[in-house]
């Protein structure tokens, strides 16, 4: 069957967009791959369409476990049965029965951590394994925004399953990135297809106001003026929380928050509200988008500095998969930088929590060989968060199996540390710099990537001048709840099929 | 304006209960829904069964703040270190509170908090479904993400004896006369949440504010209505068979303590207090905590073994006429009972009501 055949029958598509069909080709001739193409082009197709054309598993790393899932139920919504995720949201019980049926599957997601335990391996190593993604392949290297230790060990697994043909996907990679990729994969000798980062059809502006107070007067101002939908991001769950009531209580009744501290059932209405229409507006942190399909998306505003120019990009790229002209908006304050670097410090254990571990292990020598049952312990005496913790604790396992002792451990640790909030101090400068550049914003982004502006752009970014005419709504949207809810009728709606 | 008030009002109606015999921290433990042998001993106790696990996200934290709003507006005052007691003005400040907004009378916490989350959770997504076989559309994300619930449903659909394309028509049927019934609730608490063919339902935080009712209110509304589903279909079963079906699997009853499950083991062994007590090294008091949570849990339990019929009478008699379920009052009456043998009468009379 022809690639174009199975595109319309499986996924009814008429026509590939750009990239897609050059990928898969590359992936069908066995040939181990690198694409790297911008968020919302469609990058999961590259390896959904080649599982159904060639026989055995499809197997899919995925850093996420949100975005794992999406995905999962995507291909599940499209119709696929032959679909597991195998991570931690499993049961026990749900885990071993997955295992040993795992032949049964044709999509088999699967997180980093559940591929080093042995019996998934020797389940893997069974399997005739057609095509081996890595998605979001960035967090391999130490250069990338996104680093996960996890992610280090799998050109290891990779051989120890017989170096099946590999798919290595990002939507963001810098030079430095691609070839530790290729290396840490063992694919050096790969076919790569890049495709530009840029997204024309995203102007991009930076509106820098003096204070707070006139920041959050600007962002009311832009949400009641800007054509939805919308997304706004924050840094914080609070001001996220807060902004979204106080959009509702000045009348914008289509506007939610959606942040990692709601629970779930919550998050996924939001969410499916969003994409139904029924929201205008998303007042964001970082956890969502990640797999949302939804291409009318108008404008992107950033409240607060994000941490990389990779994530803005992602991030911003969720405006306008159908095309049309959208905007992305940053707004900024003297002195918003603080916020990331802020942030970024808090990610890692800092100096003294190391040291004091370091003391309470020479009185605790038994919690060496077995630190995760001290778990709790160590994060109570020493105040370490979550994320510093799993920070903590991966580095510290990886080099104890290698037999290094725990006091040169925990001072190789510190300079780890160091060395990473160091390389995302560097990467918010960079965020700082753009910001504060006076040439052309695409051109600036570009060559962040080692590319060139080659294409003109009719609405490009502030620095170029732009008509922010064009992104006003046209029309004033209808607040009003129109009919009275009655809740018998929606009853009969949902179950009673119309004629 | 007041923060939380129809929290406020549910922890003045506690500590109104309570009448200053317990501290403040055993409403958060009640509310939480612990299940540990006092809590659930002073819930049948108390009389406050209903509110069992009905804001199990509480946190002491705000329980703190809460309290000491009420205290700074002398509506409670302390008797002793955390044990409060309500002020006239507090008890005439409770009666307008509860007025206004009442708790809903199906509110039943104790019988229905292991229930009520799984029953939503199948009858959204089970809704969710029909709504899309309606409208022949099979490209949806399922509202509900938890495996067991996907393949609850997938056995439902599949084997329940119910023609797959009536199941709509009475779960329609069904849940509006349910529905219907509820004279403090409004249905629509419940059904602006439900998700079908393009139409996705309202969070909780969405629907108190499209219903103009605080969060904490519409939660207990929210719990109350399906606390009226689940109780009406389990006392008219033949009126509601798909309901039913829908929760024939869960497990209704309070799961014991492990430490109290071991004790009833050994009960049912045949080894008396003493013996268990000493074998598994624990006071004498603590097994008979066990013995009261048994008798809370497990309705076939006989507690004749214990106290005679005849002192079950007499305290049963007393504790009529003291007209409060304080242990004390009731020892008064009743000199020759003791505590246990009264604990365990009372645990038998809560469950009756």
């Amino acid at each position: 069957m022809r690639l174009d055949e199975v595109l319309e029958r499986k996924f009814g598509y008429s026509a590939f967009r750009p990239g897609q069909k050059e990928i898969i080709e590359s992936v069908l001739a066995g040939r181990n791959t690198v694409a790297m193409l911008p968020t919302g082009t469609g990058k999961s197709l590259c390896y959904q369409l080649p599982g159904y054309m060639i026989e055995g598993q499809v197997i899919i790393i995925s850093p996420l476990l949100s975005l794992m899932q999406d995905q999962a139920e995507q291909l599940m919504m499209n119709g696929e049965k032959k679909v597991i995720a195998f991570n931690s949201f499993l049961s026990r019980y749900e885990k071993k029965q997955a295992l040993t049926n795992l032949y049964q599957y044709k999509f088999i997601f699967i997180s980093p951590e559940m591929l080093y335990y042995e019996s998934v391996q020797s389940q893997l190593k069974k399997l005739r394994i057609a095509l081996f993604v890595v998605d979001e392949a960035h967090c391999i290297s130490q250069w990338g925004y996104d680093f996960r230790p996890d992610y280090l060990k799998l050109g290891e697994v990779r051989r120890k399953i017989g170096n099946p043909v590999t798919l290595a996907l990002t939507a963001t990679a810098t030079h430095e990135v691609k070839t530790d990729i290729k290396k840490s994969l063992g694919i050096l000798d790969c076919s790569e297809f890049i495709y530009s980062v840029d997204r024309p059809n995203i102007a991009l502006t930076v509106e820098k106001v003096e204070n707070f107070r006139v920041k959050t007067k600007r962002l009311v101002e832009l949400a009641e003026s800007l054509e939805g939908p919308g997304i706004i991001y924050f840094s914080s769950k609070k001001m996220a929380e807060q902004t979204a009531g106080m959009l509702r209580g000045n009348g914008a009744k289509r506007v939610m928050a959606y942040h990692g501290g709601m629970d779930q059932e919550s998050r996924i209405l939001v969410q499916q509200q969003f994409i139904h229409g029924q929201l205008d507006l998303i007042c964001a942190t970082s956890a969502f988008g990640m797999g949302i399909n939804k291409d009318n998306i108008r404008y992107v505003i950033h409240f607060h500095m994000p941490l990389q120019i990779e994530s803005y990009l992602q991030e911003i790229g969720r405006a306008g998969r159908d095309g049309k002209q959208s905007i992305a908006i940053m707004l900024y304050t003297p002195g918003d930088e603080q916020l990331p670097i802020q942030i970024a410090e808090n990610e890692f254990p800092d100096k003294s929590q190391i040291d004091w571990i370091s003391g309470w292990m020479e009185e605790n020598p038994n919690s060496i060989t077995n630190i995760s049952a001290y778990e709790e312990q160590i994060k109570q005496l020493s105040g370490l968060t979550e994320i510093q913790w799993r920070i903590f604790y991966d580095f510290f396992e990886r080099k104890a199996k290698s037999g290094q002792g725990y006091k040169r451990i925990l001072q190789e640790m510190n300079g780890y540390c160091e060395g990473r909030i160091k390389l995302k101090r560097n990467s918010i400068e960079e965020v700082y710099r753009w910001i504060h550049h006076d040439n052309c914003r695409r051109e600036n982004i570009l060559s962040f990537f080692d590319e060139e502006k080659n294409i003109p752009v009719q609405y490009c970014c502030d620095i170029c001048g732009l008509q922010f005419d064009e992104f006003i709504r046209s029309t004033k949207s209808d607040n009003q709840d129109s009919m009275l809810y009655d809740w018998k009728s929606h009853l009969e709606y949902l179950l009673i099929p119309s004629e | 304006m007041q923060r939380r008030p129809y929290l406020k009002s549910i922890i003045m109606y506690c500590v109104n209960e309570l009448q200053g015999q317990r501290t403040i921290y055993s409403i958060l433990h009640l509310l939480n829904g612990k299940k540990s042998s006092q809590t659930i001993q002073d819930a049948h106790l108390f009389q406050l069964t209903p509110f069992f696990r009905t804001f199990g996200n509480l946190s002491r934290g705000v329980l703190d703040q809460l309290a000491e709003d009420i205290l700074n507006s002398c509506w409670m005052t302390a008797i002793d270190e955390k044990h409060y007691i309500l002020t006239a003005e507090g008890k005439k400040e409770l009666e307008r509170s509860l007025l206004e907004c009442p708790i809903p009378s199906s509110l039943n916490g104790w019988l229905y908090h292991s229930t009520s989350e799984l029953f939503w959770k199948r009858i959204t997504l089970l809704i969710q479904v029909i709504s899309h076989l309606n409208n022949n559309n099979v490209k949806y994300l399922p509202i509900q993400r938890k495996r067991d619930i996907h393949e609850w449903l997938k056995g439902f659909l599949g084997t329940s004896g119910f023609v797959r394309d009536e199941v709509g028509v009475m779960l329609y049927r069904e849940l509006g006369q349910c529905l219907e019934e509820l004279s403090d609730i409004n249905p629509a608490v419940l059904t602006l949440r439900m998700t079908g063919y393009n139409r996705i339902g309202l969070t909780a935080v969405q629907a108190s504010e499209q219903l103009g009712i605080s969060q904490d209110y519409y939660h207990h509304q929210f719990l109350g209505a399906i606390h009226h589903i689940l109780a009406s279909a389990k006392e008219n079963s033949a009126e509601y068979p798909l309901i039913n079906k829908i929760v024939s699997d869960a497990v209704n009853e309070v799961q014991l303590t492990l430490s109290a499950q071991k004790t009833y083991t050994m009960l049912k062994q045949g080894l008396d207090l003493d013996e268990i007590s000493k074998m598994r090294k624990l006071k004498k008091s603590t097994i008979e905590d066990h013995v009261v949570e048994v008798a809370l849990n497990d309705n076939r339990f006989n507690i004749t073994r214990y106290v005679s019929e005849e002192k079950q009478k007499l305290i049963l008699h007393a504790a009529n006429r003291a007209g409060s379920m304080q242990l004390k009052q009731i020892r008064q009456i009743v000199p020759e009972s003791d505590y246990f043998e009264i604990r365990l009468v009372m645990a038998k009379l809560g469950e009756g009501q």
